[in-house]
């Protein structure tokens, strides 16, 4: 998908296809695209915008699968989904649901931290895992950023690096309901992740146990969760490799869609081809 | 009515300057900006001047919780409370409130609360809140889960005060084997509970309802939005829940300031108030309202009613012309609360007679201003002169 001169992305995205299913009586919304493996995406605290450029490059090798977390978007809040490691066996459900048994799983902020509760519970059901500035782990004296405290304008500018996040911002900012969307997405995203925030203290006892080729992208620039996670997650996986990213931040399906989809895919074909 | 005042024990002596520097005057503003040799004069002051009130014949006395700030510095009210416990004889001592659901366990404020109850021999007004949203940056509680953890914070304080011990507890967010509280409290089946809030919908709904028909004071708001959120109570009563409300379940919380003249009154609020509105209660909006905090319907009622309050620079012209305030001579602030009552019909009011920097001196006039001129008129309102809803809406 290439950009407009105006910088902005074309309506006619091809990850529009909604879809909602019912998976143990919750009602989740699921967007579909492409043919290919299937690849599940799963988004991060700022949950998924009416256009998203990085799926819509990954969709053009894969069948994209990427559903909405429950709370945020169009998908329902789930009562006894409180927190990332309910959501991790959530997902675990909707694999089963979607008769998925072994898929390409990539997740940013929220999303990667997701997919490493599935992971350490069950690799199986990944043939390979891409974690993109990926929530989860904490490293001692490497703080993170606050996303929740600040003004939209530093959140903004903590999120992206160059010009993507004013034309992201306006985008939510475009009429009542996107703005009311991207209000339910802060709140979703704050019973997941407000404390610990954005971490699971005990996970990196754990990690050890992902069993999935893994590769790890980040944003030179993220200051939401700065690069010493990426090493430490590295250290910490067995095998895993890593990438980072010129002048990107936390946003990097957004703000650098085509290398993102480019490094994602690369490793997929290297190691499952 | 029962008119009561209350005190934030602002930190007075704040370099006013810190908003070149800071974001606020909560969360984020370093407490190197507090001297604790102020600090130890501005608590005795404070706590004499609540204890004046005492004195003067206001029915009640009241303190409130908040977390790291300047605004005020109360973080545990029930010590404010407890230290006013023996020097007070008759006064109701009202905590308007605390926050039961940020605590991991509840019950060891309920106890406090108790024994305020058991020594004071049932003076205890107890307040419950959810506490405002920068108290969740505060106390890293989540706000996703603020009204729920509230609601179950609170159900295990009233089992606890009346239900026969021992008996296990088993919710959500709070567990235990053993709840069996020493001392009961004084007042039985417990203290009156009251839930002071800024006019959540849900908060309410919650209160209003026939099994806890509890008292809901609407902290100071325009005169507009006090009016929407206190007949929403007394909707929600009559069409929700089927019953008439009583005015006694209604309450108004006002800063108040009276001098000899209108003009000398406005003069020697000026600066002081100012302070409070546009220093100390300034909030940016992700601070006051983090998200998760509100529902999506509050949030959205809340975005054109607080606009007004923390939202904006005030004067103190503004702060008078909607309501926000009350001040002026003796005879203006009795006709303002004399005409408030007859339209809105709370029966509870809670003067915040000190605010900002308002120096002991003007604090300690006003209080005793008030209580000559304005308290014995105000006491003797009942709910006569109230026109009602239904007349108010024909008018």
């Amino acid at each position: 998908m290439k950009r407009q001169p105006n910088g902005a992305y074309p309506r006619e995205s091809p990850v529009a296809e909604h879809g909602v299913i019912d998976v143990r009586g919750r009602k989740l919304n699921l967007r579909r695209a492409g043919q290919g493996a299937p690849l599940l995406f799963l988004h991060g605290a700022q949950g998924l915008a009416d256009h998203e450029p990085g799926l819509d490059e990954l969709a053009r090798h894969f069948e994209v699968i990427a559903p909405e977390h429950p709370g945020f978007g169009a998908s329902e809040v789930c009562d006894h989904v409180d927190d990332v490691a309910d959501l991790g066996l959530f997902y675990l459900d909707v694999l089963d649901h979607l008769k998925l048994d072994a898929i390409h799983v990539v997740g940013q902020c929220i999303g990667g931290w997701v997919a490493l509760e599935m992971a350490i519970h069950a690799s199986h059901r990944f043939k390979t895992l891409t974690l993109v500035n990926s929530g989860g782990l904490r490293v001692k004296d490497q703080p993170r950023g606050d996303m929740f405290v600040c003004s939209e304008d530093d959140l903004v500018k903590m999120l992206f690096t160059g010009d993507a996040g004013a034309t992201w911002i306006k985008r939510w900012r475009a009429t009542p309901a996107l703005e009311e969307l991207y209000d339910r997405n802060r709140a979703a995203a704050a019973k997941y992740t407000w404390s610990p925030r954005l971490c699971n203290p005990k996970l990196d006892q754990w990690l050890h146990r992902v069993n999935a080729p893994t590769h790890i992208i980040w944003g030179a620039h993220n200051r939401v969760i700065p690069p010493a996670y990426a090493d430490a997650l590295k250290a910490l996986i067995p095998g895993a490799t890593a990438s980072i990213l010129a002048d990107c931040a936390h946003m990097a399906h957004v703000e650098k869609p085509q290398a993102f989809a480019e490094e994602t895919t690369q490793f997929i074909r290297r190691t499952a081809p | 009515m029962k008119v009561f005042t209350f005190h934030l024990m602002p930190y007075a002596d704040l370099d006013m300057n810190f908003m070149d520097k800071h974001r606020a005057a909560w969360v984020v503003l370093p407490n190197t900006y507090y001297d604790p040799k102020k600090g130890h004069e501005l608590y005795n002051r404070y706590l004499d001047e609540l204890e004046l009130a005492a004195e003067l014949g206001f029915d009640g006395i009241s303190v409130n919780e908040h977390h790291q700030n300047a605004y005020g510095l109360m973080p545990s009210p029930v010590v404010t409370a407890a230290a006013l416990a023996r020097r007070t004889k008759n006064a109701k001592i009202a905590i308007l409130g605390n926050a039961f659901g940020l605590r991991e366990h509840p019950l060891n404020v309920a106890e406090e609360h108790s024994m305020i109850d058991n020594i004071t021999g049932g003076r205890l007004i107890t307040g419950m809140v959810r506490g405002i949203g920068a108290e969740y940056f505060s106390t890293g509680n989540n706000p996703a889960f603020s009204h729920a953890r509230f609601q179950e914070a609170h159900d295990l304080v009233v089992q606890a005060w009346t239900r026969p011990g021992p008996f296990s507890f088993e919710g959500k967010f709070y567990h235990f084997e053993y709840v069996n509280m020493w001392p009961r409290p004084f007042q039985q089946p417990h203290p009156p509970i009251w839930t002071p809030s800024t006019g959540s919908t849900e908060t309410i709904e919650w209160s209003a309802h026939p099994s806890r028909k509890y008292t809901y004071l609407q902290a100071y708001s325009p005169t507009q939005s006090v009016a929407r959120f206190l007949n929403y109570y007394r909707q929600c009563a009559q069409t929700m829940y089927g019953y008439t409300a009583s005015s006694d379940q209604i309450g108004w919380s006002t800063p108040v300031y009276i001098s000899d003249t209108d003009e000398k009154a406005r003069a020697e609020a000026k600066p002081h108030i100012e302070i409070l509105f546009n220093k100390l209660l300034r909030l940016p909006f992700e601070m006051l309202f983090p998200p998760g905090y509100l529902s999506p319907k509050s949030l959205a009622n809340m975005r054109s009613h607080k606009r007004s309050v923390s939202g904006q620079e005030h004067t103190i012209d503004t702060l008078i012309e909607q309501g926000i305030i009350v001040c002026g001579s003796p005879e203006t602030v009795r006709k303002q609360f004399i005409n408030t009552h007859r339209l809105l019909g709370f029966q509870n009011l809670l003067c915040l007679m000190q605010f900002g920097t308002l120096p002991r001196d003007l604090t300690e006039r006003n209080i005793r201003l008030f209580a000559s001129e304005v308290l014995p008129t105000l006491q003797g309102l009942t709910d006569k002169e109230y026109v009602g809803m239904e007349m108010r809406a024909a008018e």
